[in-house]
């Protein structure tokens, strides 16, 4: 299980088996994601891919398959740990603290990291410096920003962890086009910089013009793969989405 | 108007203020109010009477190691009947859970110590004795009490300004939104749990001179404290301060007039109409939904 | 619920059987024993198995947790004991006093329900107990105080004063009757809407129910039999004082509904009686009360929450599997009413939260009996639209007309008793019921008898429910789960529980008929089941709005589609057209190069 270059993948899910209740029950869903890889997982609603997510950022619990993470095995680790390995997770909506200010939300994103005051501020300059309308009003609530401000914001959040692996919710939810435009600048640009990133979405185009692998997801089962430039306008994404 | 009885029941309200504050504690990182709140109260100011009047340690020592006891029971309160609850995601199963952890402890007291009501002295230096400033009579022990609300006021409002309070106000906003950014609910609702015990423990000596030590005062003030929280709006620890002393002082002031079955009544039906028509309280936040 | 049924459909004879032994045992016991300690005790029994019985009813149906039935039943005991001691009158009168008073301080106590959350409520419920327990001593003029009220007659028939072993067997018909009434409440559709008043607020509206009135019944039915309790216990005691309702005398009866098994129909019997047997049996135990109180309820809160009563169901299940499936099998194709669909208009509407706008401009026209689809990605504004034509959220400008009639400021229970009905995201499906009882749950609105022709048992009442019960087969058929009629609903698997939310949905026969997303996480073979099923009941006449996700899905099932993008219409008309739309295929697949002006891939 090693790519091109003979190295083991940043993140491998193997055999996984989870849910709740009835809806995005996943059977036998394997995945892998290799360093500075942008993998994009497809479907519709209620096929599973949320659930995938939570999985793997340990907010549901498995019960079948093992998850893999940096060569160690984080099945049903428990969420603050998965986060202290650098594996992050911003979830559908976005999820901010809506009540507390922009900067509480950053320094939210710090809780926990054990860094000394110095480094924080380094972080939260590095992040400011990426996201600048942020810094342009720290302390209004974050429930007031704008939709892409807020997934800005989350995603600020995540990178002040500096992690290995984003994993990214349906970003493009509730966002004008040439906003949407943006996140995904955002996210190439995170490739560069040396993180790897699991998008979840449902702009299907948009998802595969910036991503290097796609998975393909229905009711709860991967019924495909492939690189991401194979995959445009191809049956599998019809059947994925249209059913016929 | 004697001055003096409003001062008694500007203290009174302070007290349950505190009651009421301790009791917000545990409510923010859990979302759930412990009916037990009262008895850990209780439990500290008995176990504090009995130490002082069966053994010869000194105030403090046994205050102390009240205040050990309660923050002891609420931690293992946590575990038992609170966490179990919010794991399975019981809607309301945490009523029932925490009522019967109060029927518990009231029991042990009960038995343990017996139903009559114990006197407990003020922490040393401060005393009940009197003092005179023009038409008010106090004691030093009053002012203490004054003091002290306003510190926890001041103390808790701080403390949510830290980032480990922003933490706290994050997990009872959005659970799963704490936890996907690394903060441990449980780890934060059990530490609330045990610095709320130790809350409670302080306030229990602190009532007890007034309020006096006996297995009645968990039930008071586990109905004064809600009455604070609701009315001052649950979370609002500003709210709870200005909402019990309002409570006292009215008490204080009908208390003249009527007998205290009927003081209760009418505090009561205050108390609900205030709720009937701002059911967040004067103070509320958002998270204080109604259903 | 659903073990009974199939117990009674299965073996319901020796049920019957079984439990007319144990009435008719009850009955003769008055002759069988010397001595009245047991009429006593069983007496006592009795009125504690009625005070149960209604908390179960509340709290445990209902949902509402209540701290303060002890105080119902004082003010029903003090009633009765001071108008017969005071003021002379015969327990004929004093009784239905004691009720209509108890039934008053329980509509009262309804009120804070309507507005506060379920703790809140606990506690108001606590602070009414303290209340009217420090009345009670304080109130001396009325109450007697401390010293209570003495000397209480038994009650007089004819002259005939009653014996210890006549007012046994005056408290045992009432009980008997009680738990009738109780039961034929608890499967009608009164039953239905309680359960699922907690946890599913919004079906309960959705079919029609209004939840102030539903809350009203449960509390003024609990209390009544609080106050009959109390009325029974003034003459069987003989002397009450307020010691008798310490405040902790309704934590008792959360205990006993708790253990007995709360929301199931025997769960006040057995709790009681478990209550009653173990403790007179050790009677030395009775000093450390709270404490096995306490230490009882915490662990069956922990371990068991649905009490011995859904121990005993769990069992019954298990061991009759396999008999379950012996719904009968209906034949061919349901004979089903004609539906007059209604016309749909939504005319500029807008809805904002907050300061974020949902939607914006949004005009809609459908001819009555058309099926129609409203489409758009995640957050385009679809389902705040559906919310708003079903009345949950006011609108923040324009107007809906449904059936040329105006919709503004109606609630969301009020717009679906004028024929509107709908699915969710997620199926809503109360899961302590069974498949059959979920699907009569739609004809809510459409029910006439009184709950006192149901409590009663009256013909006409059962006739009706014999006939709703006929029709929620006929539509159970119609989308083809009639096999799955007698099995608990949390156990049907998702794709068709989505059927049974639009069997719920046509049986209270809509004028219009909404499905929310009703293709996701189904299969294809579900799928093409669903496409069918539209079909057919766009047939029966009803208008049809869909919200998708998918637009070739919807392509053959609708008249014309409305694409929604960013809470604004983005194009509106034929599927035919509006697939082929360069826009709606750039905010659909997000092609980047249409809008850069390139040849769309």
């Amino acid at each position: 299980m090693t790519d091109a270059n003979g190295r083991a993948p940043l993140l491998a899910v193997s055999g996984l088996t989870c849910g709740y209740g009835h809806v995005g029950v996943l059977e036998d869903v394997s995945i892998e994601v290799a360093e500075r890889q942008i993998v994009t997982v497809l479907g519709g609603n209620g096929a599973g891919k949320s659930t995938m997510l939570k999985a793997i950022s340990g907010l549901l619990p498995v019960t079948g398959g093992t998850i893999r993470f940096a060569g160690e095995d984080i099945t049903n680790r428990k969420p603050a740990q998965i986060v202290g390995r650098g594996l992050l997770h911003v979830a559908e909506g976005r999820r901010l603290f809506r009540a507390q200010s922009v900067m509480s939300n950053l320094e939210l994103g710090l809780y926990g990291a054990g860094l000394a005051r110095a480094e924080e501020k380094r972080r939260l300059d590095e992040v400011l410096a990426m996201f600048p309308m942020l810094a342009e009003r720290p302390a209004i609530a974050a429930g007031s920003l704008s939709g892409g401000q807020q997934q800005m914001l989350a995603i600020a959040q995540a990178l002040l962890r500096t992690p290995r692996l984003l994993m990214l919710d349906e970003p493009s939810l509730g966002l004008a086009p040439v906003i949407v435009d943006q996140v995904m600048d955002v996210i190439v640009r995170l490739r560069a910089q040396g993180c790897a990133i699991v998008l979840v979405e449902q702009l299907v185009e948009r998802a595969l013009e910036v991503a290097d692998v796609a998975y393909v997801l229905r009711n709860g089962r991967i019924i495909g793969s492939g690189r991401a430039a194979e995959l445009h306008d191809s049956e599998l994404i019809r059947h994925a989405y249209l059913g016929v | 108007m004697d001055v003096s009885i409003v001062f008694n029941g500007l203290v009174a309200g302070c007290l349950y203020a505190l009651a009421g504050i301790s009791m917000n504690m545990l409510y923010r990182p859990t979302n759930t109010f412990n009916f037990a709140q009262g008895d850990l109260i209780m439990i500290a100011a008995m176990t504090c009477a009995a130490l002082l009047g069966v053994t010869k340690l000194p105030w403090y020592l046994a205050a102390v190691l009240a205040i050990v006891l309660a923050a002891a029971i609420s931690f293992v309160e946590y575990f038992v009947a609170i966490a179990p609850m919010i794991r399975r995601r019981h809607g309301v199963g945490w009523i029932i859970s925490t009522l019967s952890v109060s029927l518990i402890l009231q029991d042990i007291v009960g038995k343990a110590f017996g139903p009559d009501p114990r006197k407990v002295d003020p922490p040393p230096p401060f005393t009940t004795d009197l003092q005179t400033l023009g038409p008010l009579e106090f004691n030093s022990y009053q002012v203490l009490v004054l003091v002290f609300t306003g510190l926890m006021v001041a103390v808790t409002g701080w403390f949510y300004t830290r980032r480990t309070g922003k933490a706290v106000n994050a997990i009872a906003e959005d659970r799963e939104a704490a936890l996907l950014r690394g903060i441990d609910p449980n780890r934060l609702a059990w530490m609330s749990f045990l610095i709320g015990g130790v809350a409670a423990g302080v306030i229990g000596i602190l009532a007890a001179p007034m309020l006096y030590a006996s297995t009645g005062l968990g039930p008071l003030l586990v109905i004064k404290g809600f009455e604070v929280v609701a009315v001052g709006g649950v979370g609002s620890n500003r709210g709870a301060l200005i909402a019990g002393c309002v409570l006292g002082v009215v008490e204080a002031v009908s208390g003249a007039t009527l007998s205290p079955g009927y003081q209760n009544a009418a505090t009561f039906a205050v108390v609900l109409a205030i709720l009937l028509v701002r059911p967040a309280g004067v103070f509320g936040t958002a998270t204080a939904r109604a259903v | 619920m659903a073990a009974v049924q199939g117990a009674q459909s299965r073996g319901g004879h020796s049920l019957i059987v079984g439990s007319l032994v144990f009435v008719a045992a009850l009955g003769v016991l008055p002759m069988l024993v010397r001595g009245e300690y047991v009429l006593f005790l069983c007496t006592q029994i009795g009125i504690y198995y009625l005070i149960a019985l209604g908390l179960n009813l509340l709290s445990g149906y209902g949902g509402q947790i209540s701290l303060g039935h002890g105080a119902l039943v004082a003010i029903g005991a003090y009633a009765v004991a001071i108008s017969m001691v005071d003021y002379k009158l015969s327990f004929w009168l004093a009784a239905p006093l004691a009720l209509a008073l108890t039934a008053g301080a329980g509509a009262l106590m309804a009120l804070p329900a309507f507005r506060l959350s379920t703790w809140y409520f606990a506690l108001v419920t606590l602070g009414f107990a303290n209340v009217v327990g420090g009345l009670l001593t304080e109130w001396r003029g009325l109450t007697h105080g401390f010293a209570g009220v003495v000397g209480i007659p038994k009650p007089a028939l004819f002259g005939h004063v009653l014996t210890q072993g006549e007012l046994y067997w005056l408290m045992l018909a009432t009980c008997l009757g009680a738990f009738l009434v109780v039961r034929n409440l608890v499967a009608s559709r009164f039953g239905r809407a309680l359960l699922g008043l907690h946890e599913h607020a919004v079906l309960v509206q959705g079919v029609g129910a209004s939840l102030v009135r539903l809350k009203m019944q449960a509390f003024v039915i609990s209390a009544v039999l609080a106050g009959l309790a109390g009325a029974f216990m003034a003459v069987h005691k003989t002397v009450i004082t307020p010691d008798d309702f310490p405040t902790d005398l309704s934590t008792f009866f959360l205990l006993v509904i708790v253990l007995g098994g709360m929301g199931r129909l025997h769960g006040a019997l057995i709790g009681t009686l478990v209550f009653f047997i173990v403790p007179e049996l050790l009677a030395a135990l009775h000093d450390w009360r709270l404490l096995i109180y306490g230490t009882a309820l915490l662990l069956l809160i922990l371990f068991a929450p649905g009490g011995l009563a859904g121990g005993l169901e769990s069992l019954a299940r298990r061991l009759g599997r396999g008999g379950t499936a012996a719904a009968d099998e209906p034949s061919g194709s349901p004979e089903l009413q004609r539906i007059d669909g209604a016309a749909l208009k939504v005319q500029s509407v807008s809805k904002h939260f907050g300061g974020v706008s949902a939607l914006s401009d949004v005009t809609l026209e459908l001819a009555p009996g058309t099926v129609h689809a409203i489409v758009g990605p995640n957050g385009s504004g679809k389902t705040t639209l559906l919310n708003l034509i079903s009345g949950y959220y006011p609108l923040n400008g324009g107007s809906i007309s449904i059936g040329g009639r105006d919709v503004a400021g109606l609630s969301a229970s009020h717009i679906a008793r004028i024929g509107v009905r709908r699915t969710f995201q997620t199926p809503k499906l109360i899961a302590e019921l069974d498949v059959l009882e979920n699907v009569m749950l739609g004809a809510y609105s459409d029910e006439t008898r009184s709950l006192a022709a149901i409590g009663l048992g009256l013909p006409g009442a059962r006739r009706e429910a014999r006939e709703r019960t006929a029709e929620a087969m006929r539509y159970l058929q119609f989308v083809g789960l009639h096999k799955r009629a007698h099995d608990p609903a949390g156990e049907v698997p998702h794709g068709q529980q989505r059927l049974v939310e639009i069997a719920r949905a046509l049986v209270g026969r809509p004028s219009l008929l909404m499905l929310d997303e009703p293709a996701a996480g189904l299969s294809l073979s579900e799928l093409d089941g669903l496409a069918t099923l539209v079909n057919e009941i766009a047939k029966l006449g009803t208008t049809v709005v869909i919200v998708e996700h998918h637009l070739e899905l919807v392509a053959n099932l609708c008249r014309s589609v409305t694409v929604l993008e960013g809470g604004r219409i983005l194009a509106s008309g034929t599927p035919a057209a509006v697939f082929n739309d360069e826009k709606v295929m750039a905010a659909y697949m997000g092609k980047r190069a249409i809008a850069a002006g390139g040849e769309p891939t």
